[in-house]
């Protein structure tokens, strides 16, 4: 190629105008077409269930029966009202929202304090506790659900606050109602992780500058830390409101009756309900998800990030 | 423990102990007396009273039980105490205690093949290499055989009664079933995420619309995805996994209601005992499992990923290296910490998985699905017996703690923390 164009030159004396065609870069364009191909591939299959969900959900009976992709008549948006009406899924979603307010109520109060300490009180036997606590994370929940379902039976120790006619006396039962599906998450080792994590990237010359004016630790933790580390506490109300939306196996063996049971007990017990009215079902399945799902799209980040802090969901 | 912590490059280890608390007690160089810094004694309550709160919690509800749950395990408990009977629930369920010494041995002598293997390739490799791999391949010859005969040994024990028998043949299935879960989602997922996550990591337009979507199924309420999936997996030839089967020239499965293995079922191979796989169910329920956790694998490993110095990538393409080898010899072994703790962690929830097999299971199917956790369940909840369960759990405690620190052995020097 070279000596071509130098004898080009050579002959005819002067540089040939450079025939200006743009290179096609094939390889890099095929490249792309691998990577976004792939990807859409997976997405696809990652959105496919979500997709066949709503689609069926919005389909009269018989299209479920026979299992269109697509809703051949016009949406049947009532399926929504009768799978509300009879999952009795307004029962449900009211108990699992009370359950996950008042038990991330205490869990941030708990978490935000015990956070704090570990990361900047200095006190005896702190890294031994600590240590004790991410210890908890290795044990299966099927060890402690047994002792902790006749904790909650009050038959090993007496528990308060569980008679609704008294307000204070021992010797209760908290078996089916509140304090039951609320006070055992009321702690979390994962939020006290990550926040003593985040609390622990605070610099000190803060807590200096406290100290000077003469700012105690409760003081400082209140006015100078919570609002830098809102995101941290945010990232923990959501990874939690996700944890207790979703708990399942604990309510099943500590509720009897439909008073407290969470929304997820009364999806499954629409399974039966619904039978072969997949159509309702799947709209029962789309009311239980879109709450979560919405919280996602709005708060993406802060899950991500908060999942790829700690590897874990609350 | 803290291995699992080592996330992301942070080593928690450092950062506790960096700073030693005192006691805020001692004695006073003047007067020789012992005596209480005030200061330090505040700042000590100050931090008990902190922590107290989420520390009373956790311990009644995550740290008592276990102690109460080895208490329960050595008496006959149904639903109510009913006397101390020592180890007899262990011995119901583990049938043969020399059984158990010998399954033991097995898993070592597996562990013992595996070193022998890997010697054979790090040593001088002329010398001796088909001696080492002979006596590799010897060892785990040796150590498949003590885990197969311990096994039937403990099957075939001789039990009180019937009833107690059944109950250690669940018991003993639904291990193998975990076993099943186990190795039949973690690889598929781990690889595909680190694919995904690979690919994600290439500057791609719209790359966090993809992590988005991808993350979408572990955030979805596992309940809900059991029900969809249970529809989706449903028998008959109108549900959507029948459809794409039937599309593909196959025929309609019965999936969550096949009992039957699904190498039978799809090729046609009559296999008995533990080569037969799992059953059709067991498969749907597996699938499940890789569509939830592969996004979440893939987001770690995203993040994994861009921990990874750039400098070495550029290095290595200024020396002419293709890709296949940058991804072989840089990131592969830079991202083996976050696969190491993925692999652990995968593994500890498919020995915890509850809520999606219990939406999914068919009561025609049960003893085909349930894996350990659902075992124990049942004995607990639907049998009512309490010792039992909780002997059950300790022993799928101990399994998991043996089975993490087998896997920490064999993959600590190969995982390349930096």
């Amino acid at each position: 190629m070279v000596d071509k164009i130098q004898t080009t030159i050579a002959v005819d004396g002067y540089v040939p105008a450079q025939v200006k065609t743009r290179k096609i870069p094939y390889r890099k364009i095929v490249n792309q077409t691998i990577l976004y191909g792939t990807l859409s591939f997976f997405a696809f299959l990652s959105l496919l269930p979500f997709l066949w969900m709503i689609s069926t959900s919005l389909m009269t009976g018989s299209d479920a029966q026979v299992g269109r992709l697509v809703p051949t008549t016009a949406l049947q948006f009532q399926n929504y009202q009768s799978a509300w009406v009879e999952g009795n899924f307004g029962k449900y979603f009211m108990n699992s929202v009370i359950i996950a307010a008042v038990s991330l109520t205490g869990m941030v109060i708990t978490s935000v304090s015990a956070g704090y300490a570990f990361a900047r009180i200095k006190f005896y036997g702190r890294n031994f506790i600590f240590t004790l606590l991410l210890a908890t994370i290795m044990v299966p929940e099927t060890v402690t659900l047994v002792p902790n379902y006749l904790t909650i039976r009050g038959n090993i120790f007496p528990l308060p606050f569980g008679d609704n006619n008294a307000w204070f006396t021992f010797d209760n039962s908290w078996y089916d109602i509140l304090p039951a599906l609320t006070v055992p998450f009321m702690a979390s080792v994962f939020s006290i992780f990550l926040l003593r994590q985040f609390f622990a990237t605070i610099p000190d010359e803060l807590w200096e500058a406290a100290r000077i004016d003469g700012c105690g630790h409760f003081r400082f933790l209140i006015i100078v830390c919570l609002p830098i580390a809102r995101p941290a506490v945010f990232t923990v109300v959501l990874l939690g409101f996700v944890g207790s939306w979703n708990s399942f196996m604990w309510p099943i063996i500590i509720t009897e009756s439909e008073t407290w049971r969470p929304l997820m007990m009364g999806l499954n017990n629409f399974v039966t309900d619904a039978g072969t009215r997949t159509q309702l079902l799947m709209a029962g399945a789309c009311i239980t998800i879109a709450p979560i799902l919405v919280i996602y799209f709005i708060a993406q980040k802060s899950f991500t990030q908060g999942v790829a802090t700690t590897g874990l969901k609350g | 423990m803290f291995d699992y912590f080592i996330v992301l490059g942070e080593d928690l280890r450092l950062s506790v102990s960096s700073i030693t608390p005192t006691t805020g007690t001692s004695t006073s160089p003047k007067t020789g007396r012992f005596y209480i810094n005030p200061r330090i004694f505040r700042e000590n309550m100050t931090g008990w009273i902190f922590i107290a709160p989420a520390v009373a919690i956790i311990f009644l509800f995550g740290i008592f039980p276990i102690g109460y749950a080895v208490y329960m395990s050595m008496h006959n408990w149904r639903t109510r105490n009913m006397g101390y009977v020592e180890f007899a629930n262990y011995t119901n369920i583990i049938g043969d205690w020399g059984g158990a010494f010998v399954l033991a041995c097995g898993f070592i002598l597996l562990i013992f093949a595996y070193i022998f293997w890997t010697e054979a390739f790090t040593a001088d490799r002329e010398k001796w290499f088909f001696l080492r791999a002979f006596i590799a391949f010897l060892i785990l010859g040796v150590g498949l055989f003590y885990i197969v005969y311990a096994w039937e040994m403990m099957l075939n024990a001789p039990a009180e009664s019937a009833r107690l028998l059944k109950y250690r043949e669940g018991f003993f299935d639904g291990l193998i079933r975990t076993f099943y879960y186990a190795f039949g989602s973690i690889p598929i997922q781990l690889s595909l995420a680190l694919l995904l996550a690979y690919v994600l990591f290439q500057n791609i337009k719209g790359k966090s619309f993809f992590r988005m979507v991808f993350f979408m199924p572990y955030i979805t309420p596992t309940v809900a995805t059991a029900v969809v999936f249970g529809k989706i997996f449903a028998p008959g030839e109108s549900s959507l996994i029948n459809q794409f089967t039937q599309s593909l020239g196959g025929e309609a499965y019965r999936w969550l209601q096949e009992r039957r293995p699904f190498l039978e079922v799809v090729f046609g191979w009559q296999i008995e005992g533990f080569f037969a796989g799992p059953s059709m169910a067991m498969v749907a329920i597996v699938i499940v499992g890789i569509w939830m956790y592969t996004g979440y694998n893939a987001v770690i490993f995203l993040a994994g990923l861009g921990n990874i110095p750039k400098d070495l990538y550029e290095a290595a393409r200024v020396d002419g290296a293709s890709e296949w080898v940058i991804f072989r010899r840089i990131t592969l072994p830079l991202i083996s910490p976050v696969t190491y703790y993925l692999a652990i962690l995968g593994f500890i929830g498919t020995f915890q998985a509850f809520n999606t097999i219990y939406v999914m299971r068919d009561t025609r199917v049960l003893d085909q699905v349930n894996t350990a956790a659902l075992v124990i369940f049942d004995t607990f909840k639907v049998d009512g017996n309490y010792g039992y369960a909780t002997a059950q759990s300790i022993l799928l405690f101990v399994i998991i703690l043996a089975l993490t620190q087998v896997q920490r052995s064999i993959f600590e020097k190969r995982v390349f923390y930096g």
